[in-house]
């Protein structure tokens, strides 16, 4: 029977069964090739941003990407998917209408003012978009992991010195976005935030504070695998809390991961010989949420108008503790009689901020004297 | 079942390394639709409903953020600690981000802790989702009841 | 016989006597997942009456131009789904190209076209019935649009009864099977009206 078939097996037709099955295919390929390289292919585009910069940039790909490979960073969190709504901007024209996917960012005011979601938008035509200046300083950089200490059993202190550029400017308060090593499942980076606790001075280092945050994406490879001499890639620096004008007293106001950007500022002062008077209110739990105890004492001795109040609201009977006690909002209430001539500078999350701005307003603190960074 | 398109992306966002470590689903293998109608029933049995829940969560976290970080005692029975970290957390079904907001209740009666996020809340009160099993952050819908002493409602009827 | 069938007559029949959804049963499942909102069913529907009308008569034309002519009949089921593959590709680039909001609302339907049965089936059929090449346009055209009319009624209908109260098994698949099949029990009554074969 297989002899039979072997025997009269139609040669000539199955060639040309083939033949014809390989040019129709290759036919069409052709034909895909050509129809990707012209409907596929937007040009050149202009993007014309803060009615004053022109890139020229290839079309085809999101404006969150199409910008971050022009050096320009919006912030997102969720790797491009549209599910942060982080990276907004106001386009002006070129990018249509909002698609389904943004709409649920967008309040009706920020549809009027054609805010967009930058991962949402494609880039096809030229474009005349807004973004905020700070923005343009915000740079992407290659570090090196280089101290990596335990503050407490859930924060870690990372140390990263900056291999490629070297050096960031940036203020004392401001954070930077740090990527996710492991974000190989969405299609642009993951970021997340982490406040800066080191002085701007050492344009070379910077260290964050990062607290394990169950489940967390970041803070949990942080906490688990990070290793010294590891590569990460950082952007920044953000935001805009910092150290403002003044010569009244300081009361600064935070706990647990809050402390960086505070600590910064308070070494920046150091730096700058600022004698400026001010008090830091830290609120803990017990005595093991305490840290980096040491190296406030020493800021103490060095800036003598420099006050470190550590107040414990559930302290162990084995803690031995003889500073203050309570809730951080009582103790500042205790300690702080009149505020109308003092600043206040809070970070934390918005309850505990508000909690504090209530106490500094009825001490009489003019509510455009208090400074936040608002988790 | 077949589960809708919203349902497939959301179970999509679920997975480790998306939105959170070690993903939302635990080792459940069951689609996101059956989690959801599973947990939907056990709610319905302890004779509550999933915005009773979530309401209940949301009452206790307000009443601990006064704590500021710190353990504060809740009612007579309850001792509430809330924290947070910075950033914003995206839902699996993209309708929304929620703060980084842990709440952990401590009800002294019964010696029993439980642990939930802002997440969880707004998951349990927008979709009904209480993690999938097998994953550390799973809130089973009889815990939650008993420790935060959730009384029964009636069910709206079946219209 | 099918010489002497106006074009017109095919494109009627393929619309409402022989709708290729209703009466063939084919190109069910993208039916089944798009036929929620009347708004994307509504777009599915063109990109499909494009898709049907420009393959059926490519497919001719390869047909009887190539695979005929060379006595290669046998491999007309991989040449036209290839065919029809490829062609979906290019309409989903224009889509895209020309409307991003449409290509995103069709999402993953889009490439599913070019394994809807109704596409292939409807140039299976129209070499079974031998249509010359204006019937062959009148049939992938009519088919397209009795799909199109199929899927946006089942639309309205399921817009409908998100209200109406279904037994909680048949929710999702279920109702939308039996809707879809009380729907093909009306069009039976249309059965041998007309003879296109």
């Amino acid at each position: 029977m297989l002899a039979d078939i072997l025997t009269n097996f139609p040669v000539r037709e199955f060639l040309l069964s083939v033949g014809v099955l390989c040019g129709i295919s290759l036919f069409l390929a052709i034909v895909m090739v050509i129809a990707d390289a012209t409907i596929n292919y937007y040009g050149k585009v202009k993007l014309r941003i803060n009615k004053d910069r022109e890139l020229e940039v290839e079309g085809g790909r999101t404006l969150l990407t199409t910008l971050k490979d022009e050096g320009i960073f919006i912030p997102s969190a969720c790797g491009g998917r549209g599910s942060c709504g982080l990276c907004k901007c106001k386009i002006s024209a070129g990018a249509g209408e909002p698609l389904v996917t943004e709409l649920p960012w967008l309040t009706a005011e920020e549809r009027r003012d054609g805010v967009r979601l930058s991962c949402q938008v494609k880039v096809k035509n030229d474009i005349e978009m807004e973004i905020p200046e700070g923005l343009f300083s915000v740079k992407q950089f290659a570090a090196e992991v280089v101290g990596l200490r335990n503050l407490t059993y859930d924060i870690k202190e990372v140390r990263l010195k900056l291999l490629e550029p070297a050096a960031m400017e940036y203020k004392a308060g401001q954070f930077i976005q740090i990527e996710v090593p492991e974000y190989e499942l969405t299609d642009e980076p993951v970021y997340r935030a982490y406040s800066m606790s080191s002085e701007p001075a050492d344009k070379n280092i910077v260290e964050v504070e990062v607290r394990l945050v169950p489940n967390g994406i970041c803070s949990t490879y942080v906490h688990q695998h990070l290793k010294l001499g590891q590569k990460m890639t950082i952007n920044g620096p953000h935001g805009d809390f910092g150290l403002r004008e003044g010569a009244g007293e300081m009361i600064c106001i935070a706990g647990g991961s809050g402390m960086a950007p505070i600590k910064s500022i308070l070494l920046d002062m150091l730096r700058t010989g600022n004698q400026r008077p001010a008090r830091y209110f830290f609120g803990a739990r017990a005595r093991r949420d305490l840290f980096l105890l040491d190296e406030m004492r020493q800021l103490e001795e060095k800036m003598p108008n420099f006050k470190f109040i550590p107040a414990l609201s559930h302290p162990e009977p084995d803690d031995n503790w003889q500073g203050e006690t309570g809730l951080i909002t009582e103790v500042v209430a205790r300690h702080v009689a009149a505020a109308a001539d003092k600043q206040a500078y809070l970070c934390g999350s918005p309850l505990m901020i508000d909690a504090c701005i209530k106490v500094l307003t009825e001490k009489g603190m003019p509510t455009d004297q208090i400074f936040y960074d608002k988790f | 079942m077949k589960q809708t398109a919203i349902e497939d992306r959301a179970q999509a966002q679920m997975q480790p390394g998306v939105i959170t470590r070690d993903g939302m689903l635990g080792s459940d293998t069951r689609r996101l639709v059956d989690i959801l109608v599973e947990d939907e029933a056990a709610v319905r049995r302890l004779g509550t409903t999933h915005l009773a829940i979530a309401r209940r969560m949301r009452q206790l976290r307000r009443a601990g953020a006064g704590g500021l970080g710190n353990s504060i005692p809740v009612g007579d029975n309850f001792d509430v600690i809330v924290d947070g970290v910075r950033g914003r957390m995206p839902c699996p079904y993209e309708d929304g981000t929620v703060s980084k907001t842990n709440t952990r209740v401590t009800n002294r009666r019964l010696e029993r802790e439980i642990l939930f996020t802002d997440l969880h809340i707004h998951m349990i009160e927008r979709h009904g989702f209480y993690m999938g099993r097998g994953s550390l952050y799973r809130l089973e819908p009889a815990d939650v009841v008993a420790i935060l002493e959730i009384e029964p409602e009636p069910a709206p009827p079946l219209t | 016989m099918p010489d002497t069938l106006s074009w017109f007559t095919v494109l009627f029949a393929a619309v409402f006597t022989n709708n290729i959804l209703l009466t063939n049963y084919l190109g069910m499942c993208s039916f089944l997942g798009a036929s929620r909102e009347l708004k994307t069913a509504t777009g599915l529907g063109s990109a499909v009456i494009f898709v049907m009308t420009t393959t059926s008569v490519l497919n001719w034309v390869v047909y009887y131009g190539i695979l005929k002519k060379l006595g290669l009949e046998h491999l007309r089921f991989i040449v036209f789904i290839v065919i029809i593959a490829a062609f979906t590709q290019i309409v989903e680039m224009i889509i895209d190209r020309v409307s991003a909001r449409l290509y995103a609302a069709l999402g993953i339907f889009l490439p599913l076209i070019a394994v809807n049965c109704a596409v292939m089936g409807a140039s299976l059929f129209m070499i079974i019935r031998e249509y010359t090449f204006i019937q062959s346009l009148a049939y992938g055209f009519g088919s397209g649009v009795g799909w199109t009319l199929a899927i946006m009624a089942m639309a309205g209908i399921r817009e409908k009864m998100v209200r109406a109260r279904v037994p909680q098994g048949l929710e999702g698949a279920g109702i939308a099977l039996i809707i879809a099949g009380i729907m093909a029990l009306a069009f039976t009554g249309f059965n041998g009206m007309m003879n296109i074969s």
